[in-house]
């Protein structure tokens, strides 16, 4: 039994030290979402100016306030940019999926070490950007550590959550090919819904209440509103039981939908 | 030119048979980019319905402004969108070998072998907000209106194209250009706004360096009336040199392509 978990342990920690050197691997990449999370930024900074240059408060938030949500959206937006459906059209169409099937480890345990460190080094090398955002937009963080110890709380069970989403909605590749159009689908309706472009508060009430029933928001509008302060951190456990209850039930709707939607599955040959 | 074009419609032929193989898919990707658009749209509604100006401008006249840079890209992906994967689609696979080959241009046998569908939401997307913000606006569609729209859009989908191309020659040499065609394509942003909001800078940048302020902010302020001197004339102009520069950046690396051995 215990030996048995250190052998998984082991597996799953080697996975896991493959992820930031993908992350290094590609150079190139990395600078580009830099400069084009910058041009975000400078774009959103200009942009909210110009909004409140009539008006005082907008959803009950400052300036000074959206700014600093705002701000740390746009770092974190790619984060929750998944396009694991387009992974798996890839494997499908590919026939990779036949090897990866019968290699002997739970499929979804695997991919989510990968996703878990990916968002670890992801967090690391957005410091930079942290750093930028301070210095040139005025981004303000918290210095209370409770805070911060809520957010990464938040983020992580957030996360698992968008992830058992994105399990299920990437079970759809078992039944169509235009995995590029559908993951850019997913992209977008996550944009809006998790708060990345506006703070969930300015919405109207209908709005709200569909943010509210998808997933999104809790892995973005939720851990930011701690962090740039504009929710407080004495509301974080209720939060959290929240977050539990949509991570146990998309935790098991993902594991019954990837159950039967495999069964579709055909390589041929090749 | 007779028979490129005749080529063209015989590619054309082609792709929609393949593409009409798969009806569903087809439809999933015309609505991707209509879902798309629609975010950044619900986004400026949510905000413009509180906050009913932007540095002056109005909800109606922000649509037309996003509208017209939303129909030039529609442009550049429906017909050019091969040059985002010329690095990892053509030269890393040594594809791009079999074009060389042929008796016809290189790169127009590049862009004709992928048309994409995907642009058509673009299109359409582009089409409605143009054309709702008229009505609002009560701007009449004169004949001379209807013709500097076409030359606006056409002209911004001109800019748009040879900025790609310029990025994509890169793929000669690095291969793997998406990031470099990303970075200078992500400018277009910029001018979803009124380029009224930023700071000067940014103007003479989006106007003289990388123009996509031609795409939409110009031609929108001449359209409404709002008074850009030269500039809302400048467009087809501004399209034409780059269009020249982007060709023979393009022939550049095309005689410096190595194949990749694969």
């Amino acid at each position: 039994m215990i030996a048995a978990l250190r052998r998984h342990l082991g597996i799953y920690g080697a996975i896991a030290a493959v992820v930031p050197k993908e992350y290094l691997a590609y150079n190139l990449w990395f600078w580009a979402e830099f400069v084009v999370q910058i041009l975000a930024m400078i774009i959103y900074v200009y942009f909210w100016r110009a909004v409140y240059s009539g008006v005082d408060r907008l959803g009950g938030l400052t300036l000074d306030q959206t700014l600093n949500y705002i701000l740390l959206a746009r770092i974190l937006a790619p984060a929750i940019e998944s396009r694991l459906i387009f992974h798996f059209g890839f494997l499908i169409g590919q026939g990779q999926v036949a090897v990866e099937l019968t290699r002997p480890l739970d499929l979804q345990a695997r991919y989510y070490v990968q996703e878990l460190t990916g968002l670890g080094v992801f967090l690391l090398l957005k410091l930079p950007l942290l750093a930028i955002a301070i210095v040139f937009f005025g981004l303000r963080l918290p210095a209370d550590p409770a805070v911060w110890l809520a957010f990464l709380a938040s983020l992580a069970l957030g996360h698992a959550a968008l992830f058992c989403f994105d399990w299920m909605f990437a079970c759809l590749a078992f039944y169509t090919t235009e995995t590029w159009g559908l993951s850019m689908v997913r992209v977008g309706v996550a944009q809006f819904f998790s708060g990345a472009l506006v703070p969930l508060a300015m919405l109207p009430g209908w709005l709200q209440q569909a943010a509210a029933a998808l997933p999104f928001a809790q892995a973005m509008a939720v851990p930011l509103g701690l962090l740039s302060g504009v929710t407080p951190v004495s509301q974080a456990p209720g939060f959290w039981l929240v977050q539990l209850a949509w991570l146990a039930g998309l935790g098991l709707a993902a594991r019954l939908v990837f159950a039967v939607a495999v069964r579709k599955v055909t390589v041929q040959g090749g | 030119m007779a028979r490129y074009l005749a080529l063209y419609r015989h590619f054309l032929f082609q792709r929609f048979k393949i593409l009409l193989e798969y009806r569903v898919n087809f439809i999933i990707g015309m609505a991707s980019t209509v879902i798309q658009q629609s975010a950044w749209l619900l986004t400026i509604w949510v905000v413009m319905r509180q906050a009913p100006a932007l540095a002056g401008w109005g909800l109606s006249e922000v649509m037309l402004v996003y509208g017209l840079v939303t129909l030039a890209q529609s442009l550049n992906h429906m017909f050019a969108d091969n040059l985002w994967i010329i690095g990892w689609g053509y030269v890393r696979s040594g594809q791009f070998d079999r074009f060389l080959v042929r008796p016809i241009d290189p790169l127009f046998h590049l862009l004709a072998d992928r048309f994409c569908h995907d642009g058509l939401g673009h299109f359409a997307t582009g089409a409605v907000l143009v054309g709702a913000a008229l009505v609002q606006l009560q701007i009449a569609l004169t004949p001379l209106t209807a013709l500097y729209l076409a030359a606006a859009v056409l002209s911004g989908g001109v800019i748009f194209f040879a900025l790609n191309l310029i990025t994509a020659t890169t793929a000669f040499w690095i291969v793997e250009s998406i990031p470099i065609t990303q970075m200078v394509f992500n400018m277009h942003e910029f001018a979803k706004y009124p380029l009224t909001i930023y700071h000067q800078g940014i103007r003479v940048l989006l106007t003289w360096i990388i123009p996509y302020g031609f795409a939409s902010f110009y031609p929108a302020s001449y359209l409404l009336g709002r008074d850009v001197g030269a500039l809302a004339w400048l467009g087809p102009v501004v399209a034409a040199v780059l269009a020249v520069i982007s060709y023979r950046v393009w022939q550049f690396g095309l005689k410096h392509y190595a194949g990749t051995g694969s």
